[in-house]
């Protein structure tokens, strides 16, 4: 579970990204976060993964409070949640089977078992056959597919996607928002994901949450992308 | 720790691939290193000798006290050593009886000295007398002389203290030049590692993302500095291990006298070498630490 509490958060240069945000998303929810540019959603995903802290409130996901973790708990907290960006950042030398494997190295996971994750979760995201090939061979779908499994490769029980679609034509963005809701399926992991996309959140509706100027301006539980009038 | 030695050989794999990717910044470090190792070794093996030579000259540094031909009753030879040791500076009185004193000289002037053997012998007895401090040997010899039953006093000349201080600084100039280039070294390894972490800056972003623990990130920069430093000391050990016996040789392993006799190559090449390998490795830890925990230290 997710839970902000009067969430503020300011940067030094004096731009309020987060006004006094409450906010709960339940275990196994699938939530989109819309807004226009700078209504302070890249800053709501910095909070949720740890990389800032806020200035008021507590951000508390899997009854962890993230903003108070210590430098040294930041890389263990991180495990619990999984990360997709929207320019990918795969590993340019390393094939799409090396780039997922690495994530599990780097936590430490045994040669063996690391192999039999991979496997999975190229299947999961259907590139097996892909496994050997170099991000720069793969479509831009293919390779956010990848990315998607890089990041869901340690089960983590939050997955954040940043404009998982924005660099993607509608039938790739199609296909990506059904490989994201088949995770949520299959791995239970709770999805936030940061979109513009008004054709993706009136196609496949669920919970979305609006921000604007760093308040939450609204917070639909059916769907659908918020008309400006 | 388990995982520690599991991610070990990938750390090695990826430090060498790094020293690779930026040969030119890699070479400059390791330049830096091998010139600040190759003086260094120099600065070990004069300081080696040296300290050897001084070691002599401190041997050398005792008084030689001829008694009168006539003091030989076993009484009168315990007064003079009692009163020798009672003077203050004093460090050891050792006897030297007159065939003692025949050998010394047949050892040092030559076996024409032979002939004396026996009951010839026209030496008398003597003591050598330590001091504690070379600067006192003047004073304590004079004072020495006014004692009964005492014909003369010698020792090893006055230019003895001067030549040791002169030495101490030799080497204390030595040191602080050695440090210098040290700090050169440090800063050269430290710029290099940088270099690689910018160079690596989006692996290093996605290995946080999934969660790499910080030590998980800086080891194989760690590394890449050790090996740095490791290269850095390879040509300065050769330089020694070959350098040294060659001078010796040349030599005849003493400068002049015997006072000034060299180290013998072995162990002390070996010795030096050891020292430059854990110098430069411990120089490249240092500088790559330093580069590392400054980068990751403001990102969470």
């Amino acid at each position: 579970m997710i839970r902000l509490e009067n969430v503020s958060k300011e940067y030094k240069n004096g731009v309020h990204a987060l006004r006094d945000i409450n906010l709960t998303i339940e275990d196994g929810e699938f939530v989109y976060i819309i807004g226009p540019t700078g209504s302070g959603k890249s800053t709501l995903i910095k909070l949720l993964d740890g990389e800032e802290i806020p200035n008021s409130g507590t951000v508390m996901v899997e009854n962890i409070n993230v903003g108070k973790l210590k430098h040294s708990k930041v890389p263990v907290y991180r495990r619990n949640i999984g990360v997709v960006f929207q320019d990918f950042r795969l590993l340019p030398r390393m094939t799409i089977f090396e780039n997922i494997a690495f994530a599990l190295e780097v936590i430490g996971m045994k040669k063996v078992d690391i192999r039999r994750r991979v496997r999975e979760v190229l299947e999961l995201v259907s590139l097996q056959d892909k496994a050997k090939a170099f991000p720069d061979e793969l479509s831009g779908g293919q390779q956010q597919r990848a990315t998607i499994g890089r990041a869901i490769a340690n089960h983590p029980k939050v997955l954040i996607a940043d404009e998982p679609t924005g660099n993607l034509d509608p039938q790739m963005s199609a296909e990506i928002m059904d490989l994201l809701e088949k995770i949520n399926e299959v791995e239970h992991a709770t999805i936030v994901m940061v979109t513009h996309d008004s054709t993706i959140v009136d196609r496949f509706k669920k919970r979305t949450i609006c921000l604007e100027e760093g308040y939450v301006i609204a917070d639909i539980m059916k769907g659908g992308y918020l008309k400006h009038e | 720790m388990s995982n520690f030695f599991r991610s070990l050989p990938k750390h090695v794999k990826t430090a060498f691939i790094s020293i690779f990717r930026h040969l030119a910044m890699s070479l400059s470090a390791i330049s830096a290193v091998t010139v600040t190792l190759l003086l260094f070794s120099t600065f070990l093996m004069i300081a080696g000798n040296i300290s050897l030579f001084t070691k002599n000259i401190e041997d050398d540094l005792r008084i030689h006290v001829v008694l009168q031909p006539d003091v030989v009753k076993q009484a009168d030879l315990d007064n003079v050593q009692k009163d020798i040791e009672g003077i203050q500076g004093v460090k050891k009185v050792t006897f030297s009886d007159a065939d003692h004193e025949l050998e010394l000289m047949i050892k040092e002037h030559g076996e024409d000295f032979k002939m004396y053997r026996g009951k010839e012998n026209p030496l008398s007895n003597a003591f050598f007398v330590s001091v504690k401090d070379a600067d006192t040997i003047a004073a304590i010899s004079k004072q020495i002389e006014q004692l009964d039953h005492v014909k003369q006093t010698m020792y090893g000349g006055t230019s003895v203290p001067k030549m040791v201080s002169m030495v101490d600084s030799i080497r204390f100039g030595g040191m602080i030049f050695v440090i210098l280039l040290t700090l050169l070294a440090l800063f050269l390894i430290s710029n290099s590692i940088k270099m690689t972490i910018y160079a690596r800056n989006a692996e290093i972003a996605i290995m946080r993302n999934v969660g790499a623990t910080n030590w998980y990130i800086k080891v194989p920069f760690m590394l890449e500095g050790i090996l740095i430093g490791l290269l850095g000391a390879i040509l300065p050990c050769i330089f020694t291990y070959f350098g040294y016996p060659y001078l010796y040789e040349m030599l005849g392993g003493q400068i002049v006298t015997s006072l000034f006799g060299l180290q013998p190559i072995y162990p002390f090449t070996l010795q030096i070498c050891a020292a430059l390998l854990g110098f430069g490795m411990l120089v490249g830890l240092i500088g790559s630490f330093l580069s590392t925990t400054k980068y990751l230290h403001w990102k969470r």
